[in-house]
């Protein structure tokens, strides 16, 4: 265990976030959901993630630092979009979305990917400090244990690191948010939550340092970038 | 590298491998080619890699003896 997975203090762990209207998700009922999805996903969400996944990843480009993290790599459909100068770790905990991402890295030469893993992306295999940068796209509405991600990645991000999110974050209010929550009925065979808050994810001292980016055209997705200090 | 083809040992690229760690005990893993598998002493767990990936849930590992 490193020093920050014990930064937050005695009482205010996991079990005190208040679960804002989600429904829980466990890891195996996740995985069996992707498994499912494996052979369409490029297809269905694939396209409306795009925008997301290409906005993230330029946002990765444009930072310094080498070796990026990228949770939740999926299929790989963000891999081709890094620029050479990044070597790109991958990590997913369904190996069948893997087995098409390691296809994808040969059929398109991308000489860039360092690996890919299959791992519980909130309890890693890597050393402290191993990433410049971690990049999660829409991982955090999917995990069991939203804030016990962003302690994972906080320990294997180096101090001046960087730490992004792309997701899509419960519109508190309005029709977009009545929908949404219609939609949470479904989430487990879905695989994620449409009624997922920011604050699940981000304790109040991180929301309000992050850089909170909308995704256009549509702003259905946002893009957070937390600096790790 | 990892995905330069055919099975190469280690199917790891070198830095990356040099940051792995166990995901229990987060103590070093050793390569083993023989067995294609990522060895954690402290756990006596081994990691399977399979077809270049590394699975690296403890559900999935093998338990060693002794």
């Amino acid at each position: 265990m490193s020093d920050v997975l014990h930064e937050c203090p005695p009482g205010q762990g996991e079990d005190q976030v208040p679960p804002p209207s989600r429904s829980a998700l466990d890891a195996e009922a996740v995985k069996v959901a992707y498994r499912r999805w494996a052979g369409v996903y490029d297809t269905v969400f694939g396209g409306i993630s795009g925008v997301g996944r290409r906005r993230a990843v330029e946002a990765v480009n444009a930072l310094s630092g080498r070796n990026v993290l990228e949770v939740g790599v999926g299929t790989g459909l963000a891999l081709p979009f890094y620029t050479q100068d990044k070597c790109i770790t991958g990590i997913d905990l369904s190996g069948d979305m893997l087995a098409r991402a390691r296809e994808r890295v040969q059929k398109e030469h991308l000489t860039n990917v360092d690996g890919l893993l299959e791992m519980d992306a909130e309890e890693t295999s890597f050393a402290d400090a191993s990433f410049d940068i971690a990049v999660a796209m829409f991982v955090a509405s999917v995990v069991p244990h939203p804030r016990k991600l962003l302690r994972e990645l906080k320990r294997v991000v180096r101090p001046g690191g960087h730490i992004l999110f792309v997701n899509h974050f419960l519109a508190p209010t309005g029709v977009r948010g009545a929908v949404e929550r219609g939609m949470a009925r479904a989430s487990r065979s879905l695989g994620w939550h449409p009624d997922f808050a920011m604050e699940s994810l981000l304790p109040p001292e991180d929301l309000a340092r992050a850089c909170i980016q909308p995704v256009p055209p549509l702003g259905l997705f946002t893009l957070v970038t937390l600096d790790r200090i | 590298m990892l995905m330069s083809g055919a099975e190469i040992s280690p199917p790891l690229d070198a830095r990356l491998l040099s940051v792995l760690v166990c995901p229990v005990t987060k103590g070093p893993l050793t390569y083993d080619a023989t067995t294609n598998e990522l060895i954690s002493p402290q756990a006596r767990l081994a990691f399977p890699v399979r077809d270049g990936i590394p699975v690296m849930l403890p559900e999935e590992a093998r338990h060693l003896e002794g």
